[in-house]
């Protein structure tokens, strides 16, 4: 066996299955490190959990109603982003309370939803696909929505560019500034829905936190500038996702007949890729745009 | 291993039990319980009259597997004088209460334990020619000892039991003479000792069926072999799981529709208006359309009882 057969074993650039899992994973790695490079900067890693956690309650909504999930996730997603913004509280301590509370009132309602698909028409592995995805069970015919999401999010992102890094960095500056802060705080928010109800399709709703927070944690590490930043995260989220489905296929040959759940080794690659950002980043660059604690 | 209750359910389609059947016997008679509805249908027809019949499970178009009970399922256990139930994993809830309400009274029939089949079997044994002629002899000797006086009767309805289910069974040795190795596709293991008896080869890995069964990722691998038995006409027909499905089951099913591959919907409780005997007998009369006409019975419609 060649090398290369050894990475690509056969059948994996054939297999339908991989290849919509390739496409939407890429897509949600891609935007959930875009988003997630400013989440961190604004501190709102938790809320950006928080907000994956609501989703989930559209998520299995959408498996209740027999609808796109991607479209159940992304509704709730962006009611709870609105939501989170429109509340606009700005003490970091009041605003984890209520981030706390929601997020329990969103996965409380998605264990009502579960339990109510069991009566009505058992769809088989809701639970799993909702909580912590199901890549390779994606239906092809989502592509075109996950695609159009994703694009959405990195334009909307684009688009505002300049004024949510200056407020990232620094919302005083900006205020003083005359930028638009809500604005963009509310564009920031909308941008966080779309990318977290990509993820949650990807690594469902409890692991999405990873694909958003890691690889932009990992890449502040490294990066010193947010342009670089912002490439690194793009990198290692993309790279954590393929590599994971990958992984995920070859684990099918170790245990025979039983893969191992693709969210697990996207996680695990995530992580792999912080730890070895902290000892690169330290050697690398000894300031960085991460905030010091 | 084989339930998959991540949520705490509690009790589905009790339509049978009412609140307030606590007492042991009521109007005299007492109680059996089949914990899946096609075990209940099995005790009426051998107990006739003489006892109460009631069924757990019965909702033909939830998962069984992700059945939890409530405090009124409790109570009717507790009040039973006979409780048949699976056991392989597929209703580990009423052993747990069985065990919490001891009574000496009480007649147990786990038709694991009777067949004697290991833990990792399919638990999905009714499909299987063999079981419920056992289960029926089993129930007829518990009956027998809670009703000595009846035991004549309830023997002779084993008799005639055993005796409706010979046109199944002759249908069944036919079609594996006329149609042998008949190549076929699955979603779930459900229906695959119906298949087995009727001697047609399974080609859908067991991992994905398992997989499916326990809503688990499904390996990709597994997932690509099943597009391909069907889009490549490598099978007569696919056997489809009415009681779970998910988008990865539709997008079977599409597949089959659109390769013009018959699709014969199983089910994991007995659909409405059917008994035991014209249940499966249905179930193989969908299998030869397919077969033999390339026709799709993709729900049972409703049935009546075998005559």
């Amino acid at each position: 066996m060649s090398l290369l057969e050894f990475i690509f074993p056969p059948g994996f650039l054939a297999n339908g299955p991989v290849h919509t899992a390739l496409i939407v994973g890429a897509g949600a790695a891609i935007v959930s490190a875009v988003v997630g490079v400013f989440t961190v900067l604004r501190g709102q890693s938790f809320a950006g959990h928080a907000l994956a956690d609501v989703s989930s309650a559209g998520g299995s909504a959408a498996f209740l109603l027999g609808i796109n999930p991607l479209l159940g996730f992304l509704g709730v997603a962006a009611l709870a982003a609105g939501g989170m913004e429109w509340a606009d509280v700005r003490d970091a301590r009041e605003r984890d309370l209520v981030t706390g509370v929601m997020l329990g009132v969103g996965l409380g309602l998605t264990a009502l939803l579960l339990y109510l698909d069991t009566l009505r028409g058992s769809t088989s592995g809701a639970a799993i696909a909702v909580l912590f995805g199901s890549m390779f069970t994606i239906p092809a015919s989502i592509v075109p929505l996950a695609l159009a999401v994703a694009g959405a999010a990195l334009v909307a992102i684009g688009a505002i560019y300049r004024p949510l890094l200056l407020s990232s960095l620094s919302a005083d500056l900006a205020q003083a500034q005359g930028a638009g802060v809500r604005r963009t705080g509310l564009v920031h928010a909308l941008a966080l829905a779309l990318a977290v109800s990509l993820a949650a399709m990807t690594v469902g709703a409890i692991l999405s936190t990873a694909l958003l927070i890691g690889p932009a944690a990992a890449a502040l590490r490294l990066a010193d500038r947010p342009g670089r930043a912002l490439a690194w995260a793009v990198l290692i989220g993309w790279a954590a996702t393929w590599g994971g489905i990958l992984l995920a296929y070859d684990s099918f040959y170790w245990t025979p007949g039983h893969g191992w759940p693709v969210s697990f080794f996207i996680v695990m690659l995530i992580f792999i890729a912080y730890l070895l950002a902290g000892l690169v980043g330290r050697w690398l660059t000894p300031r960085s745009l991460e905030r010091p604690a | 291993m084989l339930r998959r209750s991540l949520i705490p359910a509690v009790a589905l389609s009790l339509t049978t039990l009412v609140a307030g059947c606590a007492s042991p016997v009521q109007g005299g008679r007492p109680i059996a319980i089949g914990i899946e509805s096609q075990y209940a249908d099995v005790i009426s027809q051998i107990a006739g009259p003489y006892v109460e019949v009631r069924a757990i499970e019965t909702n033909p178009n939830t998962d069984p597997h992700q059945f939890e009970a409530s405090p009124a399922v409790a109570r009717a256990i507790a009040s039973a004088s006979l409780v048949v139930e699976n056991g392989l994993g597929y209703d580990p809830w009423a052993a747990r209460m069985i065990a919490a309400e001891p009574s000496a009274r009480r007649k147990v029939i786990d038709v694991q334990r009777l067949l004697g089949l290991p833990a990792i079997a399919n638990p999905h044994v009714w499909y299987d020619p063999g079981t419920m002629p056992a289960v029926a002899a089993a129930v007829a000797a518990a009956l027998s000892s809670l009703q000595p006086a009846q035991a004549a009767y309830f023997q002779a309805n084993v008799r005639k039991f055993d005796a409706s289910l010979v046109p199944w069974t002759e249908a069944l040795a036919a079609f594996k003479r006329r149609y042998p190795r008949t190549p076929v596709a699955v979603t779930e293991p459900v229906a695959d000792e119906l298949l087995t008896a009727a001697g047609c080869s399974i080609l859908t890995p067991h991992s994905l069926q398992i997989a499916i069964m326990n809503g688990v990722d499904p390996a990709p691998q597994d997932v690509a072999a099943e597009n391909a038995l069907l889009r490549e006409h490598r099978v007569k027909v696919l056997v489809y799981n009415r009681q779970v499905t998910s988008a990865l089951t539709d997008s079977f099913l599409e597949l089959a529709r659109r390769s013009g591959i018959p699709v014969v919907g199983v089910y994991e409780t007995l659909p409405a208006g059917y008994d035991y005997q014209s249940w499966m007998q249905a179930e193989l009369a969908a299998l030869v359309r397919a077969v033999s006409r390339g026709v799709s019975t993709e729900t049972l419609g409703r049935g009546a009882a075998h005559p």
